[in-house]
């Protein structure tokens, strides 16, 4: 290997590093609204405390994973040994063949991250993490690098561990807070409405601080893995036991940044458009997130915190006899839902091409260039009709809503 | 399709204690608060205080905490490459 083309490399890694942090920041304002919609919309909390206290929380979350999560990527794609070390013949290149399907990947689920984001839906970031590493993986590998189905031993692959959970998760969460929604409107039945609004609104900020924390462990872990990944192919790093303590730090700092941040757009249609919500709903969706999402990374049943929380809400306005559900809403999400792992897929599948074909160093570097030309691209647009923390709350008009995200 | 029958499997484990945690810890916060406002004198056509009420109201929100408390416990615990066991009844936690 020549001096050239180890200098290559390296600003192909740091690129790769850089994109990743990217995409563990729009993780993090993708998400916000998961924890935060409901206490935002019934004011629980003010919108600005509500994003610091989900950023912190997310934050102390991030610091809490240090279970390595070097192997993130076996459940879907063949690009590592079960160990968490790279493939050998992916590296043989000095790392090259395997940054290079990261690379692809981290924009394919970038790009499709700020398209949802855009439209204000509440897309789940792990299915566009995982799409855009199938993609690219399929690209760079054929049909054979993607772990389909698992070897039969466990819940494994995209079936196991992405497309089943997907589908069973909403269900449940729907369930479990319909019937707490269900419970605490019996129980409370007759109470003085100033006794219990004050009560459940602190229920509420503490259900949500719950889901906050288990967002930050269960998501900057990802991008973790997939850095400490990148570095252990160009032999910056070798211990597959440990995560590189900037690894985390910048990792736990992405995803906080990105919580604050806030993404508006997705609170508002979380917390005003999907469900009027009062209250005690608030309670029993956030209570019902966070029972879910923390029983089920027990179990191992990966789930994407987003398809949860969204399943919740419905449940708590289905739970509440005479509420308001928006089922046009909730359409649109879970069109969202089902496209978001292929059209993440096609993206990264087509950024590994772009990248092959020019290939070594300008490869990747045209295919940042183009998720950067992207990124400001969507960003323009989402400026002629911002939506921020001041008018997150506006009374929801459903013809003009869709007709402003379809424009 | 093993993945379906694993899938099933965890799926009513959720399921199931998620309705206990997730429906059943704000049913309980609900009871609590129902059993303060009567403690403060907020039931039906009496103004008296109950302290009784206020109490009993407590002691839901003390059980609600223990449970969140549980969960935090849980997210560090996993994080630190530990678990939770159940077996002796009561959580203790135990090296994965």
């Amino acid at each position: 290997m020549t001096i050239h083309s180890v200098t290559e490399t390296t600003v192909v890694l740091v690129l790769v590093i850089v994109t990743a942090l990217g995409f563990d920041f729009t993780n993090g304002f993708h998400d916000t609204a998961n924890a935060m919609a409901t206490s935002i919309a019934t004011k629980a909390l003010r919108p600005k405390v509500a994003v610091l206290l989900s950023g912190i929380l997310n934050l102390v979350g991030a610091f809490l994973s240090v279970e390595v999560a070097l192997t993130v990527s076996n459940a879907v794609v063949k690009i590592q040994n079960s160990n968490g070390t790279p493939k050998p013949d992916l590296v043989a290149d000095g790392g090259a063949a395997l940054l290079l399907i990261v690379l692809a990947g981290l924009v394919g689920g970038i790009v499709w991250n700020l398209v949802t984001w855009l439209l204000g839906l509440p897309s789940s970031s792990s299915h566009a993490l995982f799409g855009g590493l199938i993609g690219a993986s399929v690209a760079g590998l054929g049909w054979a690098g993607v772990n389909w189905n698992g070897d039969g031993s466990k819940l494994d692959g995209v079936i196991g561990k992405v497309i089943l959970p997907a589908v069973m998760s909403p269900v449940i969460a729907g369930v479990v807070a319909a019937a707490g929604t269900w419970l605490i409107y019996r129980i409370t039945a007759g109470v003085a409405e100033r006794f219990t609004d004050n009560g459940f609104r602190w229920g509420q900020i503490g259900s949500a601080s719950l889901v906050s924390l288990a967002h930050g462990t269960n998501d900057a872990q990802k991008t973790m893995g997939v850095i400490t990944l990148a570095l252990i192919a160009t032999g910056d790093w070798t211990d597959t036991k440990n995560i590189p303590l900037w690894v985390k730090a910048a990792c736990a700092v992405a995803i906080a940044l990105g919580t604050y941040l806030g993404g508006w757009r997705i609170i508002r249609t979380l917390g005003k458009g999907l469900v009027e919500i009062s209250p005690p709903q608030g309670l029993a969706a956030e209570s019902a997130s966070a029972a879910v999402i923390l029983t089920s990374s027990h179990l191992g049943f990966a789930l994407s915190t987003t398809h949860v929380v969204t399943g919740s809400i419905l449940g708590s306005g289905v739970g509440r006899p005479g509420a308001l559900v928006r089922w046009a809403v909730a359409g649109r999400m879970v069109a969202a839902w089902l496209i978001t792992l292929p059209a993440a897929a096609i993206v990264g599948a087509l950024m590994w091409w772009i990248g092959d074909g020019i290939g070594g160093l300008a490869g990747a570097v045209v295919i940042f260039v183009l998720l950067l030309a992207a990124a400001a691209s969507m960003y323009l647009r989402s400026r002629k009709a911002p939506v921020d923390h001041t008018n997150v709350n506006d009374d929801w008009d459903a013809r003009r809503e869709l007709a402003d995200a379809d424009r | 399709m093993h993945n379906l029958g694993f899938a099933l499997e965890a799926a009513w484990k959720v399921l199931l204690a998620g309705l206990i945690l997730g429906a059943g810890l704000p049913a309980l916060f609900a009871l609590g608060v129902r059993s303060l406002a009567y403690g403060g004198g907020a039931g039906e056509g009496d103004s008296e205080r109950h302290p009784i009420g206020t109490a009993g109201g407590y002691l839901c929100f003390a059980i609600v905490l223990l449970g969140v408390v549980l969960g935090i416990t849980f997210i560090v615990a996993s994080g630190f490459g530990k678990a939770i066991s159940f077996e002796h009844g009561y959580p203790t936690i135990s090296t994965r």
